[in-house]
């Protein structure tokens, strides 16, 4: 895995709809912009010993990384891959839709739930959303939200992008009845 | 920055930029309203706000070699009113103090839809003709500012470019029109 640089971007509102936020609501992101394991090979079938080389090692780096820059434990959570324009979609799930990658958030975050994820293809600079969700029960709508993230000169044609983003609470002024009262 | 061009960087920097925003105070003034009083109230607050954070993230004031500002105002605003928050003692020799710089602050401003990005310049802070310095980064808050609102930045660095070898003033040959008769003609 050869990481070209890292990024961290951290969000604390303070304010929202005009009223406080107390204590501030927090969302962190971490990103590793990473050169795309699979550049210039062509279209490759199995990417099973690319996964194997590079998913955990990613998983492993990002996961400590954003929850120390959150600075609280965290309650929702979500994943990123973003892959320069030479380079496959499928090469950025590759890297974050396996146990390999997102275990290593799960365990740090004492979470269990599926991290929803964005995947996209994209020049650098280019704008993504991240969705997050709670970490132990999905369906937990005060905790469904999203970031929005922005690094100005990746990916590279031959590079992706991997973040993870986490949120010490669920939206700041959440008030929709929980899913469980809706028939 | 862990690499660039394929290789390790010799000092690896890590550059930050740290956004607050804040309500315009002169968005309902009079035109041409004196900004002074606004400037002393808010600038300190922010000054101490937003170093402290860049300290914080970059590992200490130490660390800091690089640094810049900026501001953009939301599309109610008049750009003099990000000018007025940054370029002024009450904000400007406040970070320079807390960050224990002595060069003036290099910056950048503008007028904006929210979501726009500003490229933040930053140079040495006590040296600031320190080429291999120069640099800049990129900050961008995705839903500020709002035609009424203000983001005011504060940026820093913990060291030079990736690979800086463009020499400095000292190194320069002398360049003029005269010295370069030939090829100018």
């Amino acid at each position: 895995m050869n990481v070209r640089k890292m990024v961290t971007v951290v969000e604390e509102i303070r304010a929202e709809g005009g009223r406080p936020v107390s204590p501030p609501a927090t969302v962190a992101v971490v990103a590793a912009v990473i050169e795309n394991p699979w550049a210039g090979q062509g279209f490759v079938e199995d990417l099973a010993p690319g996964i194997e080389a590079n998913a955990s090692d990613i998983g492993a780096l990002l996961a400590p990384a954003v929850l120390d820059a959150l600075g609280a434990p965290a309650e929702a959570y979500g994943k990123a891959a973003v892959v320069g324009l030479n380079g496959e979609i499928e090469h950025g799930s590759a890297l974050i839709h396996t146990l390999k990658f997102g275990d290593h958030f799960r365990k740090a975050a004492n979470a269990g739930t599926l991290l929803p994820a964005v995947e996209k293809r994209g020049p650098a600079g280019v704008v993504f959303d991240i969705p997050l969700k709670h970490i132990t029960d999905a369906t937990i709508r005060s905790h469904h939200q999203s970031v929005e993230v922005r690094v100005a000169d990746a990916p590279h044609p031959d590079e992706i992008i991997i973040g993870l983003a986490a949120a010490a609470q669920g939206r700041p002024q959440q008030r929709l009845a929980a899913l469980s009262t809706e028939q | 920055m862990v690499t660039e061009a394929g290789r390790a960087p010799d000092r690896p920097a890590q550059r930050a930029s740290v956004a607050a925003v804040l309500r315009n105070p002169w968005i309902d003034a009079a035109p041409l309203a004196d900004l002074a009083p606004e400037q002393s109230r808010i600038g300190p607050v922010l000054a101490k706000l937003l170093s402290a954070r860049l300290a914080q993230t970059l590992g200490g004031v130490d660390r800091i070699e690089a640094f810049g500002k900026a501001a953009v105002v939301g599309t109610a605003g008049e750009l003099e009113h990000a000018g007025a928050l940054i370029h002024t003692p009450f904000f400007g020799n406040l970070v320079r103090e807390l960050l224990n710089g002595e060069s003036i602050i290099c910056f950048a401003d503008t007028r904006a839809e929210a979501g726009e990005s500003l490229v933040v310049p930053l140079w040495h802070k006590t040296h600031a003709p320190t080429r291999s310095h120069y640099q800049t980064i990129s900050a961008r808050v995705p839903d500020a500012p709002r035609a009424d609102e203000i983001v005011v930045i504060a940026a820093a660095s913990t060291g030079p470019r990736p690979h800086p070898r463009i020499g400095d003033r000292r190194t320069d040959p002398v360049v003029t029109t005269r010295t370069l008769e030939e090829s100018l003609s």
